[in-house]
């Protein structure tokens, strides 16, 4: 693993980002902080705290999906990945720098939600570990199904499409801003699919939203653990590096 | 040395960009010469491992290119084709970044890209994040990231495309300061003659000729180019290309196709093309010094 080369890329393309075009920060905070009000307002308050959590996770999550737009731009049209194949940086290391430096642009969103969710007074140090593990999780995730679709695009004008669909699908269905007790069983296994699901699930669980229900938390652990593994074991063998 | 075994390469659908090549390429400056679509780009690409042949194999300094592609990556640096920046990063960090991808340490990355801003005239803009740079110096900041990389081959595919004439000038003194050898595809002919010892002239995937520019043009000895759009000395012109009939002539008969109303120019690779019969105006595009 070429760490110089993952920091270097994370600070220039993470932190300097921020510095010098501040408006993607604020488009990505948009959604999260828009749906927060929303949710607060039309529930008299009731569900701010779903939304206070469930925006963590969709936070990570959509900026994850939407670094697929970057990694499909830079392959085709700025031609830069075929620059990185001729060096000496796997598709890991490759995968790994944008994904943190995606991950660097969401920082200033989670401080916001810290703030917001210790105003609320929501976090012991068990709940937030546990938060910090799933949004490691659902970072992976999330950032690996990016690299499968970015690298299965052939024009990147399909791709932003394809991030939008995908962000609000795996974002925004799932009961990240709400409880998912609201879903029936058929439904919230449907949405397993996307890794946000199982993550919000078991948040809910560790935050006393709902009930505590051990199946369901062992069933969501196996299938976030499961998706992980096979979403990041997809896009290492199927993300186009070397073009046949 | 880099050496092609029947490389082959067929597109998924179904074009074959490369038809079996087989050559040596001994020298140190090798230019690849073809128009858009000859294959040129598939050969550098397959050569600097972006791209898997179809079938037969290719060797960069010893190495296989489908077994040893670490080796080959750690002795050669190669600047695809179109390459642009990306637009918010500035020169320096586009170097330091693409210099600690290729192993070298902070301090290595940022002396050596410091260097090589310095000799293709960027320093000023080093920290100028690059979509407010020109065209040229865009692609002026790739060639410094091949010449920071100190390979032992460097592929350049087009490097001089889009750029003004001086800041031709220099990319080509910044090629020639490049310590390996060097594989650069052009279209431009005067590119190829200025900097190469060998030219490979490619076109559908095969290589039609190879050699130093003066052993190429050997043929044309004592010779000159001469064109007419006008039909009448139809008779005496050996090749049409689109609308123009073009011979090749002695020096001494030059006053007597002028007197024909018949344009006359010195010999340059591009006759090469003309003599293969390669169709120039099926291409379509290009402009000036421009297949």
């Amino acid at each position: 693993m070429n760490i110089k080369f993952i920091a270097s890329m994370t600070y220039s393309y993470g932190i300097s980002a921020i510095a010098r075009g501040p408006s993607y920060l604020i488009a990505s905070l948009t959604l999260p902080l828009s749906l927060l009000f929303m949710v607060s307002i039309l529930s008299g308050g009731a569900l701010i705290v779903y939304a206070i959590i469930g925006g963590f996770i969709a936070l990570l999550a959509a900026n994850s999906l939407s670094s697929a737009g970057d990694a499909a731009f830079w392959r085709i049209q700025l031609r830069m990945q075929d620059l990185f194949v001729t060096t000496r940086i796997t598709r890991i290391d490759y995968m790994l720098a944008l994904t943190l430096s995606y991950f660097v642009g969401s920082l200033p969103g989670i401080a916001l939600y810290i703030v917001i969710g210790l105003i609320y007074h929501i976090f012991t140090f068990e709940t937030f570990i546990v938060l910090g593990c799933l949004m490691a999780l659902v970072t992976i995730a999330t950032s690996s199904i990016s690299f499968i679709v970015a690298g299965m695009v052939k024009h990147v004008r399909n791709i932003w499409g394809i991030a939008s669909i995908l962000s609000v699908v795996m974002t925004l269905l799932p009961p990240t801003f709400y409880p998912y007790t609201e879903l029936p069983p058929a439904a919230l296994y449907a949405l397993s699919i996307s890794p946000v699901t199982p993550a919000a699930i078991l948040a809910q669980n560790a935050f006393g939203l709902v009930p505590f229900n051990i199946t369901l938390v062992y069933e969501m652990v196996a299938i976030l653990l499961l998706e992980t593994i096979v979403f990041f074991s997809l896009a290492r063998h199927f993300t186009v590096w070397r073009e046949k | 040395m880099i050496e092609l075994f029947n490389l082959k390469k067929r597109y998924h659908d179904g074009t074959y960009a490369l038809k079996g090549i087989t050559i040596r390429l001994p020298k140190r400056v090798t230019a690849v010469i073809g128009r858009n679509g000859a294959g040129k780009t598939t050969m550098i690409r397959i050569l600097s491992t972006q791209l898997e042949p179809t079938s037969g194999t290719a060797t960069v300094g010893g190495y296989d290119i489908l077994n040893d592609t670490d080796a080959i990556r750690a002795h050669t640096s190669s600047i695809p084709q179109e390459a642009s920046p990306i637009g918010f990063l500035t020169p320096i960090e586009h170097i330091r970044i693409y210099l600690l991808a290729r192993g070298m340490s902070f301090k290595e990355a940022n002396a050596e890209g410091s260097r090589a801003l310095k000799d293709l005239e960027l320093w000023n803009a080093k920290d100028t994040p690059t979509d407010v740079l020109s065209g040229g110096m865009k692609r002026k900041l790739f060639v410094a990231m091949a010449l920071a990389a100190n390979a032992d081959t460097v592929f350049l595919d087009e490097p001089t495309t889009g750029l003004d004439p001086l800041s031709r000038f220099e990319v080509w003194a910044a090629i020639k300061e490049l310590n390996g050898n060097v594989i650069l595809t052009t279209h431009y002919m005067d590119e190829a003659q200025q900097l190469a010892d060998e030219v490979v002239l490619v076109d559908q995937g095969k290589v039609l000729e190879r050699g130093s520019v003066g052993s190429l043009l050997e043929r044309f000895k004592g010779k000159v180019r001469v064109e007419s759009s006008d039909p009448k000395p139809k008779a005496r012109m050996q090749y049409k290309v689109g609308t123009t009939r073009i011979s090749y002539v002695k020096k001494s008969m030059i006053n007597e196709f002028i007197s024909m109303g018949c344009t006359v120019r010195p010999i340059t690779l591009d006759d090469l093309f003309i003599v293969h019969g390669v169709d120039l105006q099926e291409e379509g595009e290009g402009g000036e010094g421009e297949w």
